[in-house]
């Protein structure tokens, strides 16, 4: 092993030297079983949506305005400040080009990013320089590792804090482990000692109880606590650098509103609360939103949704230019629908992400994340 | 009796419930490795020099570390240190004489892994990936050919095929025989054109999409720029653009049937189609690969195209650059992170001389002064750190998924890379892994792995107590402050392997 004792640029916890806010992070958020963009998001002015869904369109009265055309879903309310500030940014009409219409074929798909090996945020934090691999670079929150993190170096799936931790009662082999590292010449002491901080840093985190900054205002169910864990990881600088949480459960064919209100309230209020929480941190901070394909325009007997094709997806966070809802409305007539009535995808997923992976890993090769594929992307930071 | 006898595997209860359930005589003979009491440890003399001496250096990079009572093997093998770590080798250059039984046992229970081709696609894409993580984390640990399961290693990154590709799902296994394990100490041409032959490979790099039926239709150069740039010449080996055109365009026309053609038993079947071979003269690093004339037969026209694919691989095998790059990359294996490129040109020569012999590359390497100096200098990465502390401590192990999840947690389980590259390997993308590491030697130490245990007490007792003990886990003798550490630290075992010294081979 070379001795690379300059500091810094090869140091793979740069994130662990108090100077994390230089780390940005990552939140991926998945919305697994197809959700109803066109419910999240409405298109007020769209007279084919109020037409094609009789019974469960969103009025252009109860809607929460956005820019004349579209409306949010009076339940995401709790998103308006964020818009309001320019740190939210919606992308309309957006999906992949998996037209299978099958949640197993497009999550695979759209995680993988493409027919290819690996998950699309695993090559992200691979075809980064060695700073991606600290210990804590990249979680999940849940039980297994979501596909999109496949191939990352060093992903670990966390319910709590608990599991970074040697166990309890692990003061004397701390010591003789900080002892024997600490009489190193080469990158391991760095190493060594770059990983005890972040054992002392969660250490501290864990004994802390949390307070949420500015007043947040979390809600109790496994999603917002799965943001809470994140922005603890955040805030104590431990390296984090991609995170991904699930909220699953959007499959609306029938009932959409008993299946879709609670989850759509679950959304809100954990990402207003993360945004709040987070405060000025938000700048390093992206969260993206998004689900594997969205529901048929027209409303089912059973007073809900099928599967379809685009949906809508949520940038939050870290410099871009919010407050905008992008992407091409194709219009809802017959001529422009898909298949067996579908909102067309006029944005695919990979350019709302390229935008983002290029700010968060700058120099990286987008051709290696996603591979086969022309990149377009959205402008997204103006 | 296969599922049931997974199932009981699984379930791993009680074995009284096991043999009344299935009776003795029916009891399959991996159950009885299962089960068979601890192999006693005997005593061992562990190493007594200060620093790394040849032996142990052979352990360390040669093999995936040494065993209880493994350095008193090699120590016999010649009269000095010198001829014993040399035989050693030479033992290990030639597997084929190698008795494995315990390997052989150890992986007889992932059925899938002798599965063939064809009717890979009965089995679940889990159970294939599952089972060629633990058969490959099994041989690593059991067996004695060890300088093969390193190699296996070494060209499974090489040739990495992300078996979640497509149908790599069920085809990687056959790559993991077919290819990798049946040239792993062969010759570097005959692996070469397996791996572009095999079916994982041309569904991996799109070889399979790889045609021009007609002069308006772009050949794929996926695998032909692949092919260039990591298995043969190396990014900068001296090609161009253009030569990875002309390459691809040599390769167009050969497939491979997918899960979704019929018939069934010829899924994965390999095709050369000949409407969809580009068939007009082409230039491939500077040779003359003339047209195949229209006026022949179907069948010479065919077996020219074909032989067009072979064509290619000499000339890209022949190629100094693919020497160079072969070498380097064996002496970062084996020398150093930034080999020394004294050595890295003997080994080449080498591989030049012998056609791409492996043995006679390797024999060149560890001849080289650079091989028998540079000890204890490279960092094990996380496979080679968690096997080597299984072997280390003579674990009993079923090799089961929480070792694998340890290996994910580290971004090193086998068969997980996504691009075609291959794990790294060098020490910098692995050193944010160190409390996974101290998590497992923590684990391990204490018996907290399911299906892994190990006897503390003897293993101690066999390496003559706490100094010997120490000396076995750290290839020399400890020095005061490891002494110390050890004693202080309140688990020994753990601190050992959690040390910076057993970071290192």
């Amino acid at each position: 092993m070379a001795d690379h004792s300059q500091p810094s640029a090869l140091n793979p916890q740069l994130g662990l030297t108090g100077n994390g806010d230089q780390r940005q992070t990552l939140v991926v958020v998945f919305l697994r079983g197809g959700a109803d963009g066109l419910n999240l998001v409405a298109p007020l002015e769209d007279d084919g949506y109020h037409r094609s869904r009789p019974r469960i369109a969103i009025g252009k009265k109860e809607a929460v305005p956005l820019d004349g055309f579209y409306g949010l879903n009076p339940l995401l309310k709790q998103l308006e400040p964020a818009y309001k500030d320019g740190a939210l940014a919606i992308v309309h009409a957006a999906g992949s080009e998996d037209d299978t219409r099958s949640h197993f074929e497009a999550q695979d798909l759209m995680e993988h990013g493409g027919i290819t090996g690996g998950g699309w945020l695993g090559r992200f934090l691979r075809a980064q320089t060695q700073a991606a691999s600290g210990p804590l670079a990249a979680v999940a929150l849940g039980k297994a590792i979501p596909e999109c993190l496949r191939g990352a170096p060093a992903a670990t799936v966390l319910q709590s804090l608990e599991d970074f931790s040697l166990g309890k009662n692990r003061k004397r082999l701390t010591q003789a482990l900080a002892k024997l590292y600490g009489m190193q010449t080469d990158v391991l002491a760095s190493a060594g000692r770059d990983t005890l901080d972040a054992l002392q840093r969660v250490e501290q985190l864990r004994q802390a109880s949390y307070h949420p900054a500015n007043g947040a205002d979390y809600g109790s169910d496994e999603f917002s606590r799965g943001l809470i864990q994140i922005a603890r990881l955040i805030k104590s600088r431990v390296g984090l650098q991609a995170a991904s949480v699930d909220l699953g459960g959007w499959d609306s064919h029938f009932s959409q509103s008993l299946i879709m209100d609670p989850l759509i309230t679950r959304l809100a209020r954990g990402l207003s609360a993360f945004y709040q929480d987070l405060g000025p941190v938000m700048k390093h901070t992206t969260v993206v939103v998004m689900t594997e394909f969205g529901r048929r325009v027209e409303e089912n007997s059973a007073f809900g949704t099928d599967h379809g094709r685009g949906s809508v997806m949520f940038v939050m966070g870290g410099g871009i230019k919010g407050g905008r809802v992008l992407g091409q409305w194709p219009g809802l007539s017959r001529e422009v629908l898909e298949g067996p009535g579908d909102l067309p995808v006029t944005t695919n997923y990979r350019n709302v992400l390229a935008p983002i992976l290029q700010r968060h890993g700058a120099g990286v090769r987008l051709g290696q994340v996603f591979p086969d594929f022309t990149l377009d992307p959205l402008p997204l930071y103006g | 009796m296969h599922l049931t006898r997974r199932k009981f595997l699984k379930v791993g209860g009680s074995s009284a419930a096991l043999l009344a359930a299935v009776g003795c005589d029916q009891l399959p003979r991996e159950l009885r490795v299962l089960y068979q009491s601890p192999k006693a440890v005997g005593p061992f003399q562990p190493p007594g020099t200060a620093e790394i001496d040849s032996m142990t250096h052979v352990l360390n990079r040669v093999a995936f570390g040494a065993r209880p009572g493994d350095y008193e093997r090699v120590r016999k093998l010649g009269e000095s240190p010198a001829q014993a770590s040399a035989a050693y080798i030479e033992q290990q250059l030639n597997p084929e004489r190698i008795v494995d039984e315990a390997a052989d046992f150890a992986v007889r229970r992932f059925e899938t892994l002798s599965v063939p081709l064809g009717e890979l696609f009965e089995y679940q894409e889990e159970l294939l990936h599952n089972e060629l993580m633990r058969g490959t984390l099994a041989r690593a640990v059991f067996s004695e050919r060890q300088l093969f399961e390193v190699m296996v290693q070494f060209w499974s990154d090489h040739f990495n095929i992300d078996p979640s590709k497509g149908d790599c799902k069920w085809l990687k296994v056959a790559d993991d025989r077919e290819v990798i394990r049946k040239h792993a100490l062969g010759k570097f041409p005959d692996m070469l054109r397996a791996s572009a032959l095999s079916p994982a490979m041309l569904w991996y790099l799109d070889g399979r999409v790889n045609r021009r039926a007609n002069m308006a239709e772009k050949p794929n150069e996926n695998y032909a720029r692949e092919l260039l740039e990591l298995h043969t010449l190396g990014v900068h080996g001296g090609y161009t653009q253009e030569d990875v055109m002309e390459v691809a365009r040599c390769l167009t026309g050969w497939t491979v049937r997918s899960k979704n053609q019929k018939p069934y038993l010829e899924i994965g079947k390999v095709e050369f189609k000949l409407h969809q071979h580009d068939g007009a003269a082409k230039d491939v690093l500077g040779e003359k690969i003339p047209a195949i004339p229209e006026r022949l037969s179907k069948t010479e026209r065919e077996r020219l195209g074909q032989k067009e694919l072979d064509r290619v691989l000499e000339i890209v095998t022949r190629h100094p650059s693919t020497a160079k790059h072969i070498s380097a990359k064996l002496c970062e294996r084996f020398i150093a992170d930034e080999p020394p490129s004294s050595a890295v040109k003997s080994v080449a020569d080498a591989f030049s001389q012998s056609d791409g012999d492996i043995r006679a590359t390797l024999r060149a390497l560890f001849a080289t002064e650079e091989f028998q100096k540079q000890r204890g200098n490279k960092f094990k990465r996380p496979f080679n750190f968690i096997v080597s502390a299984l072997r280390a401590t003579e674990a009993r192990t079923d090799s089961g998924m929480e070792i694998v999840d340890y290996l994910r947690r580290m971004g090193h389980a086998p068969f997980n890379y996504p691009t075609p590259d291959g794990y790294p390997e060098p020490a910098a993308p692995w050193l944010g892994t160190l409390l996974w590491r101290w998590n497992f030697a923590l684990a391990v130490s204490e018996n907290n792995i399911k299906g892994t245990k190990i006897d503390f007490e003897a293993l101690q007792k066999n390496s003559g107590g706490d100094a010997g003990f120490m000396a076995h886990l750290l290839g020399r003798q400890p020095s005061p402050e490891e002494t110390q550490a050890y004693h202080e630290s309140g688990a020994g075992l753990a601190l050992m392997l959690a040390s910076p010294a057993f970071q290192r081979c």
